[in-house]
């Protein structure tokens, strides 16, 4: 039987009990009942004494938990705790107590231990507080779990929360708000910066374009007073050339007009005025020309007239004597024709007629004779005139002078018949001197 | 004799009334946290104040005091 010397390492604790094996005076109740040895190595004597190992090393354990905020606010968390068995003797004695014997069922143990302590964390906070304040999750476990922590004789090297789930939205909510308030001053600036780039570059373009316009005026000011003083200088000439011609022209004008009115004299002397005396000559010529043979003609005319008015005077009053003769021989005989005729109404008209007949060249003489007599007849008013003259003519002494004709042509023409009727004397001597 | 009383350290959680505040301390060769609370009950150290064990509660909580 010989002694083992065991050795601790440093993540370890020799848990030694039995024979001697305790620290404190012996016996005392008080004491601890074990030994503890750390980073040492020490003496076990086997069969008296046991040496157990107490694992110091780090422990991790994973915490998702569904649970509420100080805030009532639901919340899936999901926590990481770091924890081991403390290093002191105390701490060492208290995990020794408990949990050397199921060192591998402590991370069951102590995790469910932890869900309670987390759980109450989480209750006692605010969202904001979990996500920004640090300190306060370290106080807030601390509050909650030394205790326990101690009397296991755990210490908690870190708790964290890893994640923070939230259902209703609150933790997007949270942010909302300065996300849309950088998002305005975003687009604000945005529209400043675009806002004042676009009045730069009208103001520019505007800029140039006055120029350019102002170039250009400047430039077509230039053409055109040297186009106009190019085209004052190229008149220049013509219009001088053009004045000296004026003014030759109006002095030819002036010339022609002096040789016009010269000619004009000539011409009046030489012909108008000779061609008016001609003129007049002629004229007064034949005016009185004119007036001579108008007067002439009225003379003759007159002449005529008083001639004819004359011979017809007495023509008129040969005949009207002759008529008158003949027309009471005529009527003398027109009666007796007419006693005979009536006596002899239901004689054969032919012997009527060979009376008339026989007497007819007598009568026609006479009346031959008178219109024998007239030369010239003028007529002076017209048909009507001759009509009226002869009418006149005959009238007096040769009413009977159509009826005998009349009644030689029915004679002549309808012998059986011969009846005695009178028909009204036709002008047919107005026939023959048409 | 406790090695924890009397050891310097520097506050890791605040220590106020009311509420426990955390201390590292560096005893065993490294560094260890301890819960703790003001010695006088009253005082009020933030975070990386140095501190003084002035107490030491088994199994892990000391009383802290301001240096």
């Amino acid at each position: 039987m010989g002694l083992l010397y065991k050795i601790a390492d440093p993540s370890e604790a020799l848990i030694i009990s039995g024979w001697r094996a305790h620290h404190g005076p012996e016996g005392d109740a008080a004491g601890l009942g074990f030994k503890i040895i750390v980073g040492k190595g020490a003496f076990v004597v086997p069969g008296f004494q046991k040496a157990r190992r107490l694992s110091l090393d780090i422990h991790e354990t994973e915490l998702p938990l569904q649970c509420v905020t100080k805030q009532g606010i639901p919340v899936g968390v999901k926590a990481v705790v770091i924890y081991k068995i403390a290093d002191n003797p105390e701490s060492i004695a208290n995990a020794a107590r408990r949990f050397l014997e199921q060192m591998e069922k402590m991370d069951s143990k102590v995790h469910n231990v932890f869900a309670g302590h987390l759980r109450s964390i989480i209750g006692s906070m605010t969202i904001e507080e979990m996500i920004r304040e640090r300190d306060k999750l370290a106080q807030q476990t601390r509050e909650s779990a030394a205790q326990e922590m101690q009397r296991l004789g755990l210490t908690i090297d870190s708790l964290q929360i890893q994640e923070i789930d939230d259902t209703t939205g609150y933790i997007e909510n949270l942010g909302a708000p300065e996300a849309a308030r950088v998002a305005k001053e975003a687009r604000i600036a945005q529209a400043a910066s675009d806002r004042e780039a676009a009045e730069r570059e009208a103001e520019a373009t505007a800029l140039k374009a006055a120029a350019v316009s102002a170039s250009e005026i400047k430039q077509a000011e230039a053409a055109a007073a040297s186009g106009r003083a190019r085209a004052e200088a190229e008149q220049a000439g013509p219009l001088a050339s053009a004045t000296a011609k004026q003014k030759v022209v109006v002095q030819e004008t002036e010339v022609a007009k002096l040789q016009a009115a010269q000619r004009e004299q000539e011409l009046e002397a030489e012909i108008r005025r000779p061609a008016d005396a001609e003129a007049y000559k002629t004229r007064t010529e034949a005016e009185g020309k004119r007036d001579a043979s108008i007067a002439s003609a009225e003379a003759e005319a007159k002449k005529t007239r008083l001639l004819g008015e004359a011979e017809a005077a007495q023509t008129k009053a040969v005949g009207e004597a002759d008529g008158e003769a003949t027309r009471a021989r005529g009527v003398a005989e027109a009666d007796a024709i007419k006693a005979r005729a009536e006596a002899l109404a239901t004689n054969s008209s032919e012997v009527v007629q060979q009376q008339v007949a026989a007497m007819l060249p007598e009568l026609v003489e006479k009346a031959a004779s008178a219109f024998g007599a007239i030369d010239q007849l003028v007529v002076l008013n017209g048909t009507e005139g001759v009509g009226d003259t002869l009418g006149q003519i005959i009238g007096t002494g040769l009413a009977a002078m159509p009826m005998l004709r009349q009644l030689l042509d029915e004679g002549g023409k309808q012998s059986p018949s011969g009846n005695g009727s009178t028909q009204p004397p036709r002008e047919t001597f107005t026939a023959r001197h048409e | 004799m406790s090695v924890v009383t009397g050891a310097i350290g520097f506050v890791t959680g605040r220590v106020a009334p009311g509420t426990i505040g955390e201390v590292s301390l560096s005893i065993h060769g490294g560094s260890e946290t301890y819960y703790a609370y003001a010695a006088d009950g009253t005082e009020v150290i933030e975070t990386g104040a140095r501190v003084a064990v002035v107490e030491y509660e088994p199994p892990r909580t000391v009383r802290v005091t301001r240096l």
